[in-house]
């Protein structure tokens, strides 16, 4: 067990001792449960020690942490991290959630990796080019070893590859979309080459953040039940034990390629609760954990064990408005929503600080974002003189919202609707939805389905502008609620554009066009907000990633 | 009517209940806002990536066939795969049980060895500080919702005087068992399923602790006034039984929620969050089932304790 106690509190390990007394003197408590509990020992043994799939494999690597860990034990650094949820299964192409994303990449990794501002980075290729417009060549890293001591080949990469974009690979996995559309992927001389259909302007941008590589033969010998339950990567950490839904633990990986981490043991859990989770913080049982609310900031800030550690997050925030319903089919109502809201004022005082204000879709780490693009400044006045020249005065409209989707979400759309409601010839009020609900009116591919007007988050993991405009803003997106020929035109040049720079400028223009435009009531760029505890060193990544390898005894 | 056909009696009763819990499950899934693709697969996924999710996770075939081959499949003990965990949902589902059994029985033994005295003492020393203490305790103990009194624990035992771990189940019961003979150190592992044990089975406990104080309570003072009350005052008891269950399991739903307590409960939530509906099903037909056993057995051996009720 990786309890992650290594520091020296005193008080605490007296009042344990204490504990222990007072709970054994529960009126003869611990007699009466054993006894209690010899009753129960079969389902028991089978169902929490070893679940009978991986009892062989499990045994083998329980054997290899105990050794390790003997001779180890001098620098012994043990990291905790408690998340909201836990994984969904441990198979790193068959999912599309950031926790279990979180889980599986401790020890899988991608060819490209990011570097704690979300720049690039080398990974298992050590060289990218684009050899021709549609044609990508990766150079694979020498002497990487899969956990299980295989050596990583071309042809893993290119099953990898494979795997994630084509259904008749093993899955239909959720993450297809991720690496571009594909034509065909070459395995070669400790190289790959894929293929796309189409440019893919920003391939390298999606290989940094998506594409775990897995072993072909180890996928292919091994059941759906096995891979979810087991990892057999290449990353800095190998799974030493998989309690589904409970915890995951793992040793650092000492044969590793890159720096051998120096967190010998990491273990990940979860609580939906948010107190629960900042409570194992300041008792010390977990040195990070993540999504801090507000209210319990202080909390935190105001213990001698933890502190807080904000980062802007690659999630944005916003109102969107339908282009064909009135009144938001009308532009100049559009921006009197926009000049109406006073998001300075929500990120200050709903979200204590914890954001920070946009004005376009494109976030400003992000490649596109338009510098000269001011955010709409708050100013009634103008929002209530714009309304009467849109010839909607007195319109009534609602807010559609998702409960407990994002940090805040009803307390912003309250907030939000409550100045536009304030203008004297708009009325606003909000209506909550459960996410799973509003979602299904939103991915029908009808625009006729999806609300008038909602609260929605969009992640963006790559870094690139356009891959939050084609999607949501775009008429042939999936989500989209915007039809503009001019948007179209300028997405479609920039997405054939082969010179980076050249794409960048019709990205930022689009940015500014879509400021113009007001599709959205631009909100804000939501941080993430870590607990962690003073003992240990650790940068968190905007884009969600623990990466646990980095963190250092403080 | 003969004991034994009262047991079939209770029993085929049982059957029907099973059968209707398994039925209301089943078409709960259709009920309920949001499709299980949504859990699965990103916003922005093509249709086409939506349909081949569908095609995985069995929602293209109509209605009746899907329940049908549910119901076909559950006689076999089959219910079913998880495609968002990508794990048989039987085996996922039963190794949840054990933490939950733990919990419920570290609560009930909470239970009985707190109010029996509680109740004795209340009930030999009546209108007395003591009786009134015990009674003032049951009353609290009543009305105090699990959650809260399980989140007060954590905040001043756990995090401000570091007694207890807040939340989560190092080890099993049955570890600290093995740990006898094992390789671990016993009082270690004791120590450490103590940490994590004692607090939820205080929160999930109290309220059956102040419910059976109160009963202990009454039963002996019925005792010691007229002792021919005491066979009338019997019939209660299945009644206190009832509520017990009932009571025992939806509060363990809320407490293993509190503590993260990796267990049935746990599991029927973050179910519900994924839209994993075989999961769901599973450990809904699990927990109905168990409940209809227990039952079916309370009542069994009640008609052995007492005929008349055969008759009844």
């Amino acid at each position: 067990m990786t309890d992650g106690h290594e520091d020296g509190v005193s008080r605490r390990k007296y009042l344990t001792a204490a504990g222990t007394a007072a709970a054994a003197a529960f009126a003869g408590c611990a007699g009466d449960t054993g006894e209690a509990g010899a009753t129960e020992s079969p389902t028991e043994a089978g169902g929490d020690e070893d679940t009978p799939t991986e009892e062989s494999m499990d045994t083998e690597t329980e054997t290899e942490a105990e050794e390790s860990t003997e001779t180890e034990a001098s620098d012994e650094f043990s990291v905790t991290v408690t998340m909201g949820q836990m994984d969904s299964g441990l198979d790193p192409q068959d999912h599309a959630e950031t926790n279990t994303n979180i889980i599986v990449s401790q020890g899988y990794e991608g060819l490209m990796d990011r570097d704690k501002q979300g720049g690039i980075v080398a990974a298992l290729a050590t060289d990218w080019e684009r050899v021709e417009p549609g044609v990508a060549r990766f150079t694979l890293r020498e002497g990487v070893n899969f956990h299980n001591g295989d050596p990583l080949t071309a042809e893993d990469v290119a099953y990898s590859i494979r795997r994630i974009f084509f259904n008749d690979v093993g899955i239909a996995s959720p993450q297809k979309n991720d690496l571009g559309a594909i034509d065909s992927v070459e395995p070669g001389d400790g190289e790959v080459t894929v293929n796309f259909q189409g440019l893919n302007p920003i391939v390298f941008q999606l290989f940094a953040t998506n594409g775990e590589i897995v072993q072909k033969s180890w996928i292919q010998s091994n059941g759906s039940d096995f891979i979810n339950s087991n990892i057999n990567g290449t990353g800095p950490f190998r799974l030493t034990e998989y309690d589904s839904g409970n915890q995951v633990s793992f040793e650092r990986n000492t044969e590793y390629w890159g720096e051998v981490p120096e967190v010998t043991d990491a273990t990940l859990n979860a609580s939906s609760e948010s107190s629960t989770r900042v409570n194992r913080l300041l008792a010390e049982e977990s040195e990070i954990v993540t999504n801090v609310p507000p209210q319990e900031v202080s909390r935190v800030e105001g213990s001698d064990v933890a502190s807080i550690n904000p980062v802007p997050s690659t999630r944005i925030i916003f109102l969107q408005m339908r282009y064909d319903v009135e009144p938001f089919s009308n532009q100049q109502f559009r921006q009197a929503l926009n000049y109406a809201v006073d998001v300075p004022s929500i990120v200050e005082n709903v979200l204590n600080g914890f954001g920070s204000v946009t004005g376009q879709p494109t976030l400003e780490q992000f490649t596109g974002y338009n510098p000269d693009v001011e955010p709409y400044p708050h100013d009634p006045a103008q929002a209530e003189q714009l309304v009467e020249e849109s010839g909607f005065a007195g319109a009534e409209i609602t807010l559609e919202t998702p409960i407990g989707r994002y940090l805040k979400d009803v307390e912003v759309a309250q907030a939000a609707a409550s100045q536009i409601d304030s203008l004297s010839n708009v009325s606003c009020e909000v209506r909550q939805r459960e996410f799973s609900s509003l979602v299904q009116d939103l991915t029908t591919g009808n625009i006729e389905d999806k609300p008038n007007f909602n609260l929605l988050g969009w992640g963006n993991g790559e870094f690139d502008g356009a891959q939050t405009i084609i999607p949501l803003l775009t008429s042939q997106g999936s989500l989209t609620i915007l039809k503009n020929d001019e948007v179209d035109s300028m997405i479609e040049e920039a997405q054939n554009e082969p010179d980076p720079d050249a794409r960048e400028d019709i990205l930022q223009e689009t940015n500014a066009l879509l400021h113009d435009l007001a599709p959205w009531v631009f909100m804000h760029q939501q941080f993430s907000v870590y607990g962690v505890a003073n003992d240990v060193s650790w940068q968190p990544r905007p884009d969600e990633f623990i990466d646990i390898d980095t963190a250092s005894p403080n | 009517m003969s004991q034994g056909r009262f047991v079939a009696k209770r029993t085929l009763q049982g059957v029907g209940v099973v059968w209707g819990v398994v039925t209301i499950v089943f078409l709960l899934r259709f009920i309920t806002p949001g499709s299980a693709i949504n859990a699965v697969a990103p916003l922005d996924a093509t249709q086409e990536t939506r349909e081949a999710i569908a095609r995985e996770l069995g929602l293209s075939k109509p209605l009746y066939v899907q329940y049908g081959e549910y119901l076909f499949d559950l006689v076999q003990g089959n219910m079913g795969f998880s495609y968002i965990r990508g794990q048989e949902v039987t085996s996922l589902v039963f190794s949840k049980v054990p933490a939950t059994v733990e919990l419920a029985v570290a609560a009930t033994v909470v239970a009985i060895v707190l109010s029996i005295p509680l109740g004795v003492v209340s009930a030999t020393r009546r209108n007395q500080p003591v009786d009134w203490l015990a009674t003032l305790f049951s009353l609290a103990g009543i009305s105090t919702p699990n959650f809260w009194l399980g989140i007060m624990m954590i905040l001043v035992l756990a995090v401000q005087l570091g007694i207890f771990q807040t939340s989560g189940r190092a080890v099993a019961g049955v570890t600290v068992l093995t740990s006898l003979v094992g390789p671990r150190s016993f009082l270690d592992t004791l120590v450490l399923w103590l940490q994590h044990i004692t607090l939820p089975a205080i929160a999930l406990g109290t309220y059956f602790t102040a419910l059976i104080t109160r009963l202990t309570r009454s039963g002996m003072l019925d005792e010691l006034g007229k002792p021919y009350v005491r066979a009338a005052r019997a019939k209660g008891l299945p009644e206190t039984l009832v509520r017990y269950k009932r009571t025992l399991i939806g509060g363990a739903v809320i407490t293993e929620a509190v503590f993260s307590w990796p267990g049935l409960g746990t599991l029927v939530i973050r179910s519900i969050n994924l839209r994993d509906w075989p999961v769901l099903q599973g450990s809904l037909i699990v927990i109905g089932t168990s409940f209809v056993l227990v039952n079916i057995v309370v009542d069994v051996v009640y008609a052995y304790l007492d005929p008349r009720v055969v008759n009844e």
